[in-house]
C-alpha cells in the first residue's frame, strides 16, 4: 500500500500571472472525454528528462524489500500489487478470524452484578449461589470447564482489588473477590462441584400431578422435567422422554432406564458443621456419624422421590394407554377376522360401528387399567401399612426391651435349659430347636410390649418345664391371631 | 503449558544470529510476534566467541575466557575474521590465545587435549608400546569417547595428545552450540536462521560462514550485512510500525523524536568489540540503499579496555612500584603477559559498570603481579576524558564517510548505534554534539541485541514469503547493483516559492526503482484551480553565517567571548531547482475538497508517471509519462 504523505503548506489559486510552462514536449495525457469537458486537466512536459538513474548497492533486507522482490518476480506493477497484497491480506484475515472463531464465549461473565450479589458476605460462601456469581447463571449444572475459566478469569479482571482500590470508588473491598474465587475453586474440583449441583437450590424440582395433565400436553410437560432429572444420572446419554408418536420399544426403553436409574446425586452440601471452636474428637464423630445417616436418608427420600415420579409418569402415561388399546385392537381384529369370513370387505358402517367399538375398548381397557392400578396401589399400601405397623412394633419393643430386661434371650435360656421341651434324656433335633427359636423371634414381634414383659416373667419364674411351655403357648395363641404362625408352640 | 496449534503456527519457529568477532547474541520471535534477544542456558546475552580446551573438557562461549590467563595457548578466540582466508592472507601473530599453525590451506589451530585411547583392540595400549593416536583433525569430540556395550575394558588413563582443528570447524562448533540454546529455548529447532556478517565480508568470506553454518546443521536462509541488520531492526522507514514500538531517537530539537519519515538518509556507527562499521544509507520507505560505508580496523570496546588496562596498570605501577608495561608485545615477560590478561578479564566488569550507572566503576584483581593485588576504581568523566581521543576518531570516521558518500553532516536525518561499545553514554554524547541538535542519536533499542533482532526479524519475513517465490530468487535480485533515483524530484508552487528553492521533494535522490510516491497537499478553501511545476532538483546545502555583531549585541557584557570570535555556521539541507520536467493544472469540480494528491512513479529506466486528483476521485485522475 502506498502511504501518503501530508506536505506542510496549502495549495492556492496561482497568480494570475502565472501561466504553464510551454508544453512542447510528448503528451500523453489519458483523460476521458467525457471528464475532459468537465475538468481543465492539462499536463504538460518540457522536452528535458530527468537524470539517468545511478547504480547503487541494496540491501536484501526488510519487508519493503521483499515486496519490491514480489512485484519484480511476479511483474507487478504497483496497483496489481496493491491489489494483490490487499487480496491476500484479506484473505488472511479471514483465516485468522476463521481458525480463532469469534471471541470465545461472547459476553460470558461480562455481565453486571445484581447489587445484592455484590454485597455478599465471602465468610457465608456455603450459602452463596456459584453459578449466579460467576456469571453463569444460565449455564449452571451445563457448564464447561472452558466456560468456567473464561467467566471466572473476566470476573477477576473486573473485580480484583487491585482494581478497585485504584478505580474510582477507591474502597478496598474484596468480598465479591473472594466470592469469586471461592465459586471458582467449587466449581472447578469435580467432586465439589457435584456436590453443590446436588442440591443446586436454583434449579426447580416441581413436578406437576400427571393425573391433572393433558394427555396431548404429556410430552411437552414431562420432557423437560425427565431432561432435568437426567442430570444426576450417572450413565450418559439418557434417553430422552419422547414424542407422542414414539414407538412402544423407545417409550419401553425410556421407563426401563428410569426404573434402572443410576444416580450420583449425593447430599454433603447439607452436612451440619460441628461448632466453631470446639475441637473435641467426640463431638466431631458424633457429627459426623449424623450426617452421614442424614446423607443416606435424603438420598433414599430421592431415590423414592424419583421412583414415585416414574410410576406416577408411567401410570398416566396417555402413550402407553395407546400401545395398549392397539394391542387390544390387533387382537379384537383377529378375533373378528377368526369369526367373520376372512378377506370380506368390511362396509363403511360397519367399519365406523368397529373404530367406535374399538376406542370405547380402548377407554374401557384404560379405564380398568386406572381402576386397577389404584385397586394394586390400595392393596400396596395396605401392605406397606401392616409391614410399617409390624416394623414399628418391633422398633418399640427392641427400645422397650432394651430399657426393661435383656430381650428375648432370657425365654430363650428357659427354653434351651427345659431341654426344648423334649423328654428327658433324649436330645432335640436340630430341626426342632431352630422352630423353636424362630418362633421365639416371631412371638417376641408380634407381642405387644407388656405381653412379652409378662411371659418372660411367668416363664422366668417357672425355671423349667411344662409351666414355661404353657405360658408360651397361651401367648402363641394371641400372636396367633395376630398372623403369625406356630407348630412348636400349639 | 502446551500451546495451541494456531498460536505455534502463527510463531514460526525462526532465529537470528548476530556473529561477532568477540561476541555473538541469539535472537528469536516472542509470543507476540516481536523478536527479542534470548540468554543461552549459562544466561549470559553476549556469548564470547571463544572455544577452549582443557584436558577432556572444551569450553565454548563466556566460560572460555577466563582460560585465557593460565591456558591460554589451548583457547581459541577471533576466529571469525579469519573465515573464508589462507594462512598467509591473515595476520597470525597472536599474542594471547590459541596460535595459528601454517596448515596448508585454511587457518587452522593446535590444541593440546586429552583424549582416550581409541579402542580396546590393542591390548597393548597401556604398555605404551603402539604410536599415540594421530592428531588427523577429529572434527568432533563425540569420536573419541569410548564405545559403551562393549566388554568392560581395564581402566584406561586418557592421553595427552594434540589436535588441530581448523577455522570453519571452530565456527561450525561454536555455531551449533548457539543454535543449540535457541532450540531449547523454542523447544523446536529453528526452521530458519539468518546470520550477521559485516560489510567488509567478500563474497568468498559469506560462503565459509553459510557453509561453516550449515555444517552445523543450521538452516541458513542468508547471510545479512549487520548495517541492514541493524536498519530491520529498528523498522527505519516503516513509519507506523516503528512509532508504533517506540524505536524513534530523541533528538534535541526537532520532530524526528515523534514522527518517523518515510525517506531518510541514516548512518549506522557499529562500534563492536575489535572494530567500528560506519554505513550511510537511504531508506526510502523500508527499503535501503547503501550510499557509502567505512571500517576502522582496532577501534572498538579493545580501545576502551587498552585505555583502562593502561589506566589501572599505571596506577598499579605508582601504588605498589612494580612495573608493568601495557601493552603487551610478543616479546613481554610470561609475567607481564599473564598480568594483562587478567587486567582485561577485570576491566571488561568495570566497563560494563561505567556504561550502566553513573557513579563510579571498581577494578580489583587480586595478585596482578609479583603477589601484588590491584584495586582502584575511576568514574565515568574521568574515563570519558581517557576515551575522548576514542569518541573522536569514531565520529571523525563518521564524518569521512558521510563525506564519502557526497553528502553534508546536516542532511542526516538519524545515526543509530549498534554494537556493545556504543552503550557508552559518553559517546553517544560527543556524537550528538557532532550532528545537528535535530538529528537523533538513537539507541532505543540495546545496541549489543539490536543485529540479533533485525536478523531474527529478517528471518521471519524471510519465511512468510509468498508460496510463490523461493528465497533464493528475492535474495538474489540485490546481488548486483540497482537502479536509484539520480536526483530528487519535487514539486513548485507558483507564488509560493523563493529564491530558486523546492517547495516540496516528493521522491528524494538514492531511491530504488520502480519507486512510487504519493501526496497529499490541501488546498484552500474555495480554490477553483489549483496549478504547479514538477522539477528535477540538487541537495545542497545553505550556509547561514551568523553575524558576529548580532552575537555580541545578544550578550554585550560577555568577556569570554573571546573563543566565539568565529563567526558561527548554520547549515540547513535545502533542494534547488534544476529541470523543470512538467507544469499541472487541475480544476476543483468538487467546492468542498480539502486537498488534492499527486503520484510520482519514477519506473526502472527512468520513465516518470505523474498523476493529479481530487481526493476521493481517483479514477478521474489523469496519467502522464516523461
Amino acid at each position: 500500500m502506498a502511504s501518503v504523505v501530508t506536505l506542510p503548506f496549502q495549495l492556492t489559486a496561482p497568480p494570475a500571472e502565472w501561466s504553464k510552462p510551454s508544453a512542447t514536449g510528448k503528451i500523453s495525457g489519458k483523460s476521458l472525454p467525457i471528464f475532459s469537458t468537465f475538468f481543465q486537466m492539462t499536463l504538460t512536459c518540457s522536452l528535458c528528462c530527468v537524470t539517468a538513474p545511478v547504480k547503487r548497492t541494496l540491501y536484501a533486507a526488510g519487508p519493503s524489500y521483499i515486496s519490491a522482490a514480489r512485484r519484480q518476480l511476479l511483474n507487478r506493477t504497483f496497483e496489481q500489487d496493491d491489489e494483490a497484497t490487499h487480496e491476500h491480506r484479506q484473505a488472511q484475515a479471514e483465516k485468522a478470524q476463521a481458525e480463532k472463531g469469534e471471541e470465545l464465549y461472547p459476553g460470558l461473565g461480562e455481565e453486571v452484578e445484581d447489587p445484592a450479589l455484590l454485597k455478599m458476605d465471602a465468610k457465608e460462601w456455603k450459602k452463596q449461589d456459584h453459578y449466579a456469581v460467576l456469571g453463569l447463571g444460565d449455564f449452571r449444572y451445563t457448564a464447561t470447564e472452558d466456560q468456567i475459566r473464561v467467566a471466572h478469569r473476566r470476573k477477576v479482571l473486573r473485580h480484583h482489588p487491585d482494581k478497585k482500590a485504584s478505580g474510582s470508588t477507591g474502597t478496598n473491598d474484596d468480598s465479591f473477590f473472594k466470592c469469586i474465587q471461592k465459586a471458582f475453586e467449587t466449581l472447578l474440583n469435580p467432586e465439589t462441584r457435584r456436590q453443590f449441583d446436588s442440591v443446586d437450590r436454583a434449579i426447580e424440582d416441581f413436578v406437576p400431578n400427571a393425573k391433572t395433565v393433558k394427555p396431548e400436553e404429556y410430552c411437552d410437560v414431562y420432557g423437560p422435567i425427565f431432561a432435568r432429572e437426567a442430570r444426576f444420572s450417572k450413565k450418559q446419554p439418557v434417553p430422552s422422554f419422547g414424542a407422542m408418536d414414539a414407538t412402544k420399544q423407545e417409550v419401553e426403553a425410556f421407563y426401563d432406564f428410569w426404573y434402572n436409574f443410576d444416580s450420583w446425586r449425593s447430599f454433603e452440601a447439607l452436612d451440619k458443621e460441628v461448632n466453631e471452636g470446639s475441637d473435641s474428637r467426640d463431638e466431631k464423630r458424633y457429627m459426623e456419624k449424623k450426617n452421614k445417616a442424614e446423607r443416606a436418608r435424603l438420598k433414599k427420600e430421592d431415590n423414592t422421590r424419583l421412583r414415585e415420579m416414574v410410576d406416577m409418569v408411567l401410570a398416566s402415561d396417555p402413550r402407553i394407554k395407546r400401545f395398549r388399546a392397539e394391542e387390544k385392537a390387533a387382537r379384537d381384529a383377529k378375533k373378528g377376522a377368526a369369526a367373520g369370513g376372512k378377506g370380506k370387505p368390511l362396509t363403511l358402517a360397519q367399519k365406523k360401528a368397529e373404530e367406535a367399538k374399538k376406542a370405547e375398548e380402548a377407554k374401557k381397557a384404560a379405564e380398568e387399567a386406572k381402576a386397577k392400578e389404584a385397586e394394586e396401589k390400595v392393596s400396596r399400601e395396605a401392605a406397606k401399612k401392616a409391614r410399617d405397623a409390624a416394623k414399628k412394633n418391633l422398633k418399640k419393643w427392641k427400645k422397650a426391651s432394651c430399657s426393661f430386661f435383656r430381650g428375648p434371650s432370657a425365654v430363650t435360656n428357659v427354653v434351651s435349659e427345659s431341654n426344648y421341651f423334649q423328654p428327658e434324656g433324649q436330645t432335640p433335633s436340630a430341626s426342632t430347636v431352630e422352630k423353636q427359636l424362630t418362633e421365639l423371634d416371631t412371638l417376641f414381634e408380634l407381642l405387644e410390649v407388656d405381653e412379652s414383659r409378662e411371659m418372660k416373667d411367668v416363664v422366668e419364674k417357672a425355671g423349667k418345664g411344662d409351666v414355661a411351655r404353657d405360658a408360651i403357648k397361651a401367648k402363641a395363641s394371641i400372636a396367633a391371631g395376630r398372623g403369625g404362625q406356630f407348630e412348636e408352640f400349639v | 503449558m502446551i500451546l495451541p496449534e494456531t498460536a505455534l503456527s502463527s510463531r514460526p519457529a525462526v532465529l537470528g544470529i548476530n556473529f561477532g568477532q568477540s561476541y555473538a547474541s541469539i535472537a528469536v520471535i516472542g509470543k507476540e510476534g516481536h523478536a527479542s534477544c534470548i540468554a543461552n542456558e549459562d544466561g549470559e546475552r553476549q556469548i564470547a566467541c571463544a572455544i577452549s580446551y582443557n584436558g577432556e573438557e572444551v569450553y565454548i562461549g563466556n566460560g572460555a575466557k577466563p582460560q585465557l590467563v593460565k591456558n591460554g595457548n589451548n583457547t581459541i578466540i577471533g576466529f571469525r575474521n579469519l573465515l573464508g582466508h589462507t594462512y598467509d592472507e591473515v595476520d597470525h601473530t597472536a599474542v594471547f590465545g590459541a596460535p595459528l599453525i601454517p596448515s596448508s590451506k585454511t587457518p587452522a589451530y593446535t590444541v593440546d587435549v586429552l583424549v582416550m585411547p581409541p579402542a580396546p583392540s590393542a591390548p597393548s595400549t597401556r604398555a605404551g608400546s603402539t604410536a599415540p593416536p594421530a592428531p588427523s583433525a577429529p572434527s568432533t569430540r563425540a569420536g573419541s569417547t569410548a564405545p559403551s556395550g562393549a566388554a568392560t575394558p581395564a581402566p584406561r588413563e586418557p592421553e595427552a595428545t594434540k589436535k588441530t582443528i581448523s577455522v570453519p570447524e571452530v565456527t561450525t562448533l561454536f555455531l551449533s552450540t548457539l543454535f543449540q540454546s535457541a532450540s531449547d529455548f523454542l523447544g523446536v529447532s529453528p526452521s530458519g536462521t539468518v546470520i550477521s556478517c559485516p560489510a567488509w565480508f567478500s563474497a568468498e568470506q559469506r560462503e565459509a560462514l553459510k557453509t561453516a553454518a550449515a555444517k552445523a546443521g543450521i538452516p541458513v536462509l542468508q547471510i545479512l550485512e549487520e548495517t541492514a541488520a541493524v536498519l530491520v531492526g529498528y523498522r527505519v522507514g516503516l513509519t507506523k510500525e516503528r512509532q508504533e514500538l517506540a524505536l524513534l531517537g530523541q533528538p534535541e530539537e526537532g520532530h524526528k523524536g515523534e514522527r518517523e519519515d518515510r525517506d531518510k538518509t541514516v548512518v549506522v556507527v557499529d562500534l563492536g568489540e575489535t572494530s567500528l562499521n560506519v554505513a550511510v544509507c537511504k531508506t526510502g520507505e523500508g527499503e535501503y540503499v547503501k550510499l557509502a560505508q567505512g571500517r576502522e580496523l582496532n577501534l572498538g570496546g579493545k580501545s576502551f579496555d587498552d585505555l583502562l588496562c593502561q589506566h589501572f596498570a599505571k596506577e598499579f605501577t605508582k601504588k605498589t612500584k612494580v612495573a608493568l608495561t601495557i601493552p603487551c608485545t610478543e616479546s613481554s615477560s610470561q609475567a607481564d603477559k599473564r598480568a594483562e590478561a587478567k587486567l582485561r578479564l577485570a576491566v571488561e566488569h568495570t566497563k560494563r559498570s561505567l556504561s550502566a550507572s553513573s557513579g563510579a566503576a571498581t577494578c580489583a584483581v587480586e595478585s596482578l603481579k609479583d603477589g601484588m593485588d590491584l584495586s582502584g576504581s575511576i568514574n565515568r568523566m574521568r574515563f570519558d576524558g581517557l576515551a575522548a581521543s576514542v569518541y573522536r576518531k569514531v565520529a571523525d570516521k563518521a564524518k569521512a564517510v558521510i563525506a564519502e558518500a557526497g553528502l553534508d553532516i546536516c542532511q542526516i536525518d538519524e545515526v543509530l548505534l549498534a554494537g556493545a561499545s556504543t552503550l557508552f553514554p559518553g559517546l553517544a554524547a560527543h556524537l550528538s554534539l557532532v550532528f545537528p541538535p535535530t538529528t537523533p542519536v538513537t539507541s532505543a533499542l540495546d545496541p549489543s541485541e539490536v543485529i540479533a533482532i533485525g536478523c531474527a526479524l529478517q528471518a521471519l519475513h524471510l519465511s512468510q514469503l509468498p508460496a510463490e517465490l523461493k528465497v533464493e530468487d528475492v535474495l538474489r535480485l540485490a546481488e548486483s547493483p540497482v537502479d536509484t533515483t539520480a536526483a530528487p524530484i519535487g514539486i513548485v508552487v507558483p507564488g509560493q516559492s523563493n529564491d530558486d528553492l523546492l517547495n516540496a521533494v516528493v521522491v528524494p535522490s538514492g531511491l530504488a526503482l520502480p519507486v512510487r510516491r504519493r501526496v497529499e497537499i490541501p488546498v484552500a478553501q474555495g480554490t477553483e484551480k489549483v496549478a504547479f511545476e514538477v522539477w528535477e532538483g540538487k541537495d545542497e546545502v545553505k550556509v547561514d553565517v551568523l553575524d558576529k555583531a548580532e552575537k555580541t549585541a545578544d550578550d554585550e557584557d560577555d568577556e569570554y567571548s573571546d573563543e566565539e570570535d568565529e563567526p558561527e555556521e548554520v547549515r540547513t539541507p535545502i533542494t534547488k531547482k534544476t529541470t523543470l520536467l512538467a507544469g499541472l493544472e487541475l480544476a476543483l469540480t468538487d467546492k468542498s475538497a480539502k486537498s488534492v494528491l499527486f503520484e510520482v512513479m519514477v519506473q526502472k529506466g527512468g520513465k516518470v508517471d505523474l498523476r493529479l486528483w481530487q481526493s476521493g476521485k481517483e479514477s478521474e485522475a489523469a496519467v502522464a509519462s516523461i
